[in-house]
């Protein structure tokens, strides 16, 4: 992989690497749930709320379980053999660092004006 | 002990929650136009549609917050630049 990010070499294999980056991100949300939904139901009162949160709690959890098998059957995650893991760790974190480096964004994209009136009002 | 407004600490929590639980709806929505792979889409349709039910859920017992407001259409303060 290059900085040039119109060089086609770059988009070899790009899907696979893309995959793994969006379904560690959905991972980590939904570990990050149920942990926030676990502190929340340890701090609220009122039944109808904890009611609520434990059952979100619940929902959570299983959905971190799907992520989680999900990603070990596609090899996205490797929990047993953590030298695989290494391996992908490191090789996402070059690659963020070399989208990092480039120079994605050059233009003016404030749009905002376009945004404060309907088609008719001039 | 059912008191109808919420303590003040579950609904500052329940600010959170509603929060996280609205980029969360935000994120996987927005990340489907972005995977590649079609498993990876569904679980991700399946939570969307699971977050909707709860955001609606939570957004319901957010109204007993002691701190409660009407809600305007549109931010009250629109940020033009």
């Amino acid at each position: 992989m290059n900085n040039d990010y119109l060089d086609p070499i770059n988009a070899l294999n790009m899907p696979e690497l893309a995959d793994t980056t969006f379904a560690m991100d959905f991972l980590l949300r939904t570990k990050e749930g149920v942990r926030n939904l676990a502190v929340a139901l340890t701090e609220s009162s009122s039944p109808a709320v904890r009611a609520l949160l434990r059952e979100q709690l619940m929902q959570g959890i299983a959905l971190h379980q799907e992520i989680t098998e999900l990603m070990i059957r596609k090899k996205w995650f490797h929990p047993y053999e953590l030298r695989e893991q290494y391996q992908l760790d490191q090789l996402s974190a070059n690659n963020a660092i070399k989208i990092g480096q480039m120079d994605l964004f050059p233009d003016d994209t404030n749009r905002k004006g376009m945004f404060d009136r309907t088609p008719d009002e001039h | 002990m059912n008191h109808q407004t919420l303590a003040a600490h579950e609904a500052v929590d329940l600010h959170e929650i509603v929060n996280f639980k609205t980029l969360c709806l935000a994120k996987s929505k927005l990340m489907q136009g972005l995977v590649f792979d079609e498993d990876l889409k569904k679980l991700m349709q399946k939570d969307v549609e699971q977050s909707i039910q709860s955001l609606k859920e939570l957004q319901v017992i957010y109204q007993r917050a002691p701190f409660k407001a009407s809600v305007p259409q549109s931010r009250p303060i629109p940020t033009i630049n």
